[in-house]
């Protein structure tokens, strides 16, 4: 309930096919401890992947976010939202990563794990 | 009689007047395009020995890169993790050094590289990644399955 007021903004950009994950850059105003994003992980393959979203900080360290769901089945050629709460943890302002990750392919010899980031700059009010 | 026909053509000219001044609008149209970017991989690498049995190599005979399309409005960068994720067979002991490359041909051209690359441009582009595995001294590669992870990122 905390959280769900403290939910100022939350970029609501419409997904498109195609795409691995939207939008990729963003502006949050927020008036509380937390942001929110709202993010569109899509699958462009014709098969099921399984699809995990991970946040992280400029370094590429990982923050302690809430994701739901951080981890799903997407069918092909489709999409779905994923909530994304960031804590300011006492800081005025904050720069994230988004990361949809997927490993379309497992089970070869050399597997590449799709990584696509978006990068979302947050301010507390 | 003079006077109506005058009185008319005044009408006239006023109407005529009130269409000329008939105002035009613009009606503008707005749109902004934001970053986007689509991975697709196409096929895994596979991996191939040396003769000495000292490297693991996409490049060498027998092995083959990755590929993967990638198709983006411009604005993004991209590229590879140090390898995290790797299996090897419990008689490989020591240590291997892995290095993860990549390069772009089509709608981009990046010679092959380990770093990050700025795609400005629009463009559908085929990334090809390569992994090369290398032991120092006298360590070599033992028989069993090896199997690493390259991640190719686009922000």
């Amino acid at each position: 309930m905390r959280i769900a007021a403290a939910i100022v903004f939350l970029l609501a950009t419409l997904p498109a096919l195609g795409q691995s994950m939207s939008p990729m850059r963003g502006v949050v105003t927020a008036f509380a401890d937390v942001f929110a994003v709202r993010v569109y992980p899509s699958n462009p393959y014709d098969h099921r992947i399984r699809v995990e979203v991970r946040v992280y900080d400029q370094k590429f360290q990982p923050v302690p976010a809430r994701v739901t769901p951080p981890s799903f089945m997407l069918g092909a050629e489709a999409s779905r939202p994923v909530l994304v709460v960031v804590p300011f943890e006492g800081a005025a302002s904050r720069k994230v990563r988004i990361c949809t990750e997927s490993v379309p392919f497992p089970d070869q010899q050399t597997q590449i794990r799709a990584q696509i980031c978006g990068k979302f700059l947050a301010r507390r009010m | 009689m003079r006077a109506g026909f005058l009185l008319a053509t005044t009408a006239t000219i006023i109407i005529a007047g009130a269409y000329a001044n008939a105002a035009t609008q613009n009606v503008l149209f707005n749109a902004t395009v934001s970053p986007t970017c689509t991975l697709t991989i196409l096929a895994n690498g596979t991996l191939a020995p040396s003769a000495d049995l000292q490297s693991l190599s996409s490049k060498l005979a027998g092995g083959s890169a990755g590929s993967v399309t990638l198709a983006t409005t411009g604005g993004v960068d991209l590229s590879v993790d140090p390898v995290a994720t790797v299996t090897v067979p419990g008689a490989d002991a020591s240590v291997t050094t892995w290095t993860p490359t990549y390069s772009v041909a089509g709608g981009h051209t990046v010679a092959e590289t380990a770093g990050s690359t700025t795609l400005g441009a629009p463009g559908l582009s085929t990334v090809s990644v390569h992994l090369v595995g290398t032991k120092g001294g006298s360590d070599r590669f033992a028989a069993g399955n090896y199997q690493a992870t390259v991640t190719v990122r686009c922000e």
